[in-house]
């Protein structure tokens, strides 16, 4: 299965933590490009890392040459054309930052957005986005507003917390249901990210059927006591009965990735890199866990699953 | 009729030709080079022949490669009897390594008890592959079977019979999905 997104990579601080270093990856078989990432580093402001770190909230970045990204050629080599970078901060604080690059290849739909809030009118509008193939549809939600706990971003943004519409082209409450329908949009998440004081910014990732976002996504929470995780919701296009035993699981702190990932605050990659992936047994064989944090503490984890 | 690939180094192989020739034989001479190993591999033969004084070590790692990658029958005329030689060419999966003796008269038998050494030889290394296969598959079901045990609070039996559902719903074998399982786990480590 083709995935929307083709290389996640996590950047933590170095030990001075002045500058990113490569922390870890999923390159698939882009072997060139994974060696040519793994020696950079990124300062404060440098680079597509640098640059979401220092801007506070995500950035998009819609094409790689002429512009501040470091490994254009390797990234043109390798097919890929655009990048997401999300940075993860707890308070003031980084923590990481998470990159998403995508290609340009044909039947590419999907869309990962940046919505930022106006406090003032209680609503919020995409500030960056990338759509691959679905320019109308980028059109449109380009042009929209969309109130404080309605829609994806809205109700993110009321929550605090991930929200995740499995069958968005249906649902009411997705504002622009009838553009996703006609896009071939059948998923979407999102996610709070960099909480400043009155500034909110929400990422929505909508997957379409034939380029999912991820082979399955799931978001865990806190149990009441706060002492385990669980999890709350999982999706993946095609029914996952396997999937779905070991979202029974509950996962203590420090215990396994998904332990890590709230022990430490830091997202983490896990599973097998790539190397010996079989695709006809179509198995998930490597996750990304992002932590949403919020005053220091976390709320949720989303994983995606590939 | 057989294809045969002969390989010439430093011996004249004028009568080991005419032999193959008149013995019905499709033979194709070339030269011994660096890049053997590439160019049996695009001739595709159905026998390589070897006539030369003694087999080079790096001629011999290659001919293992090949036994490997796509392994056909090879016979070897040479005058080096020296036992590490020997070893090296049995090693090397060599259907036949003949000391001191050309054999044109014998040829066509040679090369019918090499084919067909080649083939019971591949028989044995199927079976023995197909053994392994089958104990790595119980290995990983054992695998899987101790994670649903540990993450789904089953019984064996539980577990076994969750891992052979989750297979035929998928179409695929007990050992792939074991497999499957595995790699989940392996997510939440």
């Amino acid at each position: 299965m083709k995935t929307f997104i083709k290389v996640t990579e996590i950047w933590i601080p170095d030990k001075e933590r002045t500058a990113l270093e490569f922390g870890s990856g999923l390159y698939g078989d882009l072997t060139d490009f994974k060696a040519a990432s793994e020696q950079q580093q990124f300062a404060y402001n440098e680079g597509l890392p640098g640059k979401a770190w220092a801007a506070g909230h995500p950035i998009v970045l819609a094409k790689f040459e002429h512009s501040y990204f470091k490994r254009t050629a390797a990234a043109k080599s390798a097919g890929l054309t655009c990048g997401i970078a999300i940075p993860v901060f707890s308070g003031d604080f980084l923590m990481a930052v998470v990159v998403f690059l995508c290609g340009d290849d044909k039947d590419h739909a999907g869309a990962i957005e940046v919505w930022r809030n106006n406090p003032e009118q209680n609503s919020l509008k995409v500030m960056d986005g990338y759509y691959g193939t679905l320019q109308h549809f980028e059109a449109i939600s380009r042009q929209i507003n969309v109130p404080e706990g309605q829609g994806l971003s809205g109700l993110a943004l009321a929550s605090g917390m991930p929200v995740l519409i499995d069958d968005i082209s249906q649902a009411d409450t997705f504002i622009r249901a009838a553009d996703a329908r006609q896009a071939g949009i059948s998923m979407g998440i999102g996610i709070p990210v960099s909480d400043h004081p009155g500034q909110s910014y929400i990422m929505t990732f909508l997957s379409a059927k034939a380029t999912p976002i991820a082979k399955r996504i799931q978001i865990w929470i806190p149990d009441r006591q706060g002492k385990q995780l669980v999890c709350q919701q999982g999706y993946s296009k095609n029914s996952n009965e396997l999937a779905k035993m070991f979202e029974t699981i509950t996962i203590n702190k420090g215990v396994g990735a998904l332990g890590r990932v709230w022990l430490t605050g830091m997202p983490v990659i896990s599973g097998n890199h790539g190397l010996d992936y079989k695709p006809e047994l179509d198995s998930l064989s490597s996750m990304l866990a992002i932590p949403v944090i919020a005053q220091g503490r976390l709320k949720a984890i989303v994983s995606f699953l590939f | 009729m057989l294809n045969v690939l002969l390989i010439e180094s430093d011996r004249d192989n004028t009568l080991l030709e005419n032999s193959l020739k008149g013995q019905g034989f499709k033979c194709l001479k070339i030269l011994s080079q660096p890049n053997i190993l590439a160019v049996i591999k695009e001739v595709a033969p159905d026998i390589v022949i070897f006539n030369l004084d003694t087999p080079p070590p790096k001629l011999l790692a290659d001919l293992q490669t090949l036994n490997q990658q796509a392994a056909m029958p090879v016979v070897m005329f040479a005058n080096d009897g020296n036992s590490d030689t020997i070893n090296q060419a049995i090693k090397a999966q060599i259907s036949a390594y003949i000391i001191d003796s050309l054999g044109h008269l014998r040829i066509g038998s040679i090369i019918n008890v090499a084919v067909a050494r080649f083939k019971h030889q591949q028989t044995l290394n199927n079976a023995l592959e197909e053994a392994r296969a089958k104990l790595e598959d119980r290995k990983q079901i054992d695998r899987a079977k101790a994670i649903l045990m540990k993450t789904q609070n089953f019984t064996e039996d539980e577990a076994y019979h969750t891992l052979r559902k989750l297979a035929m719903d998928r179409n695929i074998t007990l050992g792939e999905m074991a497999k499957n399982v595995i790699a989940m786990s392996e997510l939440f480590k």
